[in-house]
């Protein structure tokens, strides 16, 4: 395998309707991107973008978004209906040829122009979920309840999680959501679908973020404190949620395995947990300790820019070894119902 | 699975609809106050000089940003570059009957086409690149400034007719295929 790592990571703080356009949302946070890099943006060997019309309420918005990349000369480039995450997994295929060294990822979300509790339910199969729109905030309290049920949770254990997110987010200039809140006090919130209240939920965010990925020598001439991406992966559960065991996830462990999660310890894990009981799932599944600090940033409970999140999990992770000296952390991407998809990405800073 | 007289069922139909919401961006919203007032304008890079009608609010070439101190205006006439003529299939809220054509407009002043510009007042057949055409603009009251989402004319313009006057030689058209 060629070895590649991140070099620069940017993103645009989310929030809960941008005026802009997508592609103006993803301008200067490319051209930020690109910049930190160090990189000239013909020195760009592949890009790769991830987003969803079906949000963005218009056919072909991917097509737009490239503008924001200077696409002239024309580039070479890649587009995934997914979170930027598995954008940035096909990159690191593409760079695995031998023949470019250099990749964009670009992704962006604009979950404030539609109903995300209609919009998703498109992602269910045809026949026997979407008739019913089954709609993913309902699916993911199906999925707490089976937890609960199982006692494998308490309900004040998603509450602990919520309030953990909100205050770490407070340190979080991009977080949108965030506040010096303890478990009890959101624990005397109404329910929004049992066992669900609101702060168990992720905030429908717009939002934006980018990554520049580099293979081979010239890592070292550019960036003092790469992030070396040492085990990626991702897998996926069955499609319908009825055949599952809600409380486990099997891809999650799977990626995690051949991600090489366990080969050493994680210092920082940054997860998609777009709710609650999400977290507990994955720690289980990923098989992080108590010693593994989790989400620092406040993780997708404090902003979830659908398509967005994933990629800035991996992007955070990122940081901790770029900004904060952090030796080995770990970034996950999910995508679909449940956690049906997981992505697990091990980075590690140069040997010491 | 049976309906009520116990035929089988082959088919059902599941007919799915989304709203959605979208704001219209500060630089389109400038665009459509100035289309309200009659004037069609553009951004001009300050480094390729190139016209973007509508404005983007940068300039996808150079990769540069654009604000309204880079407005220009631009006329609103121009070239046909390319067209299609739709002969409309009579599905559920169809409202066209006949055949129609919509083309490609290179106006006057701009770098670009504006697609999908509904041609008025000219027999299809006559129908040609080069072809020299001015817009027929909706009545004031009728020019929405928000129906703008980063392309065409929104509901200013109704469509664009044929001047009369001699067709641009290819020179002006060659390098807008589309």
């Amino acid at each position: 395998m060629r070895e590649v790592a991140i070099v620069s990571f940017a993103q645009a703080p989310s929030q809960a309707a941008v005026d802009e356009t997508e592609t103006q949302m993803l301008y200067p946070v490319i051209t930020a991107a690109i910049e930190r890099s160090g990189l000239a943006r013909r020195d760009i060997g592949f890009t790769c973008s991830g987003s969803a019309d079906y949000l963005a309420g218009a056919p072909f918005a991917f097509v737009s978004n490239l503008e924001a990349t200077g696409a002239w000369p024309p580039i070479s480039e890649s587009h995934v209906e997914m979170d930027g995450a598995f954008a940035l997994y096909e990159a690191w295929v593409r760079l695995q040829h031998g023949d470019v060294d250099t990749a964009l990822v670009f992704s962006s979300g604009v979950s404030s122009r539609g109903n995300l509790r209609e919009i998703l339910c498109l992602q269910n199969d045809p026949y026997y979920l979407m008739p019913l729109w089954a709609d993913h905030v309902s699916l993911a309290a199906l999925q707490a309840r089976a937890l609960l049920d199982a006692g494998l949770a308490k309900e004040s254990d998603l509450a602990e999680v919520a309030a953990r997110a909100r205050r770490n987010a407070q340190a979080n200039p991009n977080a949108q959501v965030r506040g010096d809140v303890t478990a009890d006090e959101l624990l005397s919130e109404p329910y929004l679908v049992a066992p669900l209240r609101p702060s168990d939920c992720p905030p429908v965010s717009d939002g934006a973020a980018a990554a520049v990925l580099m293979a081979g020598d010239r890592v070292g001439e550019v960036c003092e404190r790469p992030a070396w991406i040492r085990g990626i992966d991702h897998r996926v559960d069955p499609h319908y949620p009825g055949v599952r065991d809600l409380t486990i996830s099997a891809s999650a462990s799977l990626a995690a395995a051949n991600a090489g999660v366990a080969n050493a310890p994680i210092e920082v894990a940054e997860v998609a947990a777009a709710f609650s009981h999400e977290e507990l799932i994955l720690r289980d599944a990923l098989g992080l300790g108590d010693d593994v600090d989790v989400n620092p940033s406040g993780g997708a409970l404090a902003a979830n820019p659908i398509m967005v999140s994933g990629l800035i999990r991996i992007g955070e992770a990122f940081r901790q070894i770029n900004e904060n000296g952090k030796h080995r952390t770990l970034g996950h991407a999910t995508s679909g119902p449940c956690l049906q998809q997981n992505l697990v990405c091990v980075l590690e800073g140069n040997a010491w | 699975m049976t309906d009520a007289s116990g035929t089988d069922i082959k088919f059902m139909s599941q007919v799915i609809s989304l709203d959605y919401a979208i704001r219209t961006a500060p630089v389109n919203r400038e665009f459509g106050h100035n289309m309200q007032e009659g004037r069609v304008t553009g951004h001009k890079c300050p480094e390729c000089g190139r016209v973007y009608v509508p404005p983007k609010g940068f300039c996808p070439i150079c990769v540069v940003e654009t604000s309204k101190a880079d407005e220009v205006q631009v006329e609103d006439r121009g070239v046909v570059t390319s067209w299609t003529v739709l002969t409309p299939i009579q599905y559920h809220g169809q409202k066209e009957r006949d055949d129609y054509a919509l083309a490609s407009i290179l106006l006057d002043g701009a770098s670009g086409t504006v697609g999908q510009q509904r041609l008025l007042d000219v027999e299809l057949p006559e129908i040609r690149m080069g072809m020299r055409v001015e817009a027929v603009w909706a009545p004031e009251e009728e020019r929405g400034a928000d129906d703008l989402r980063g392309w065409g004319f929104g509901s200013a313009i109704t469509g664009f007719k044929p001047t009369g006057e001699p067709d641009a030689g290819p020179e002006i058209y060659e390098e807008h295929q589309l």
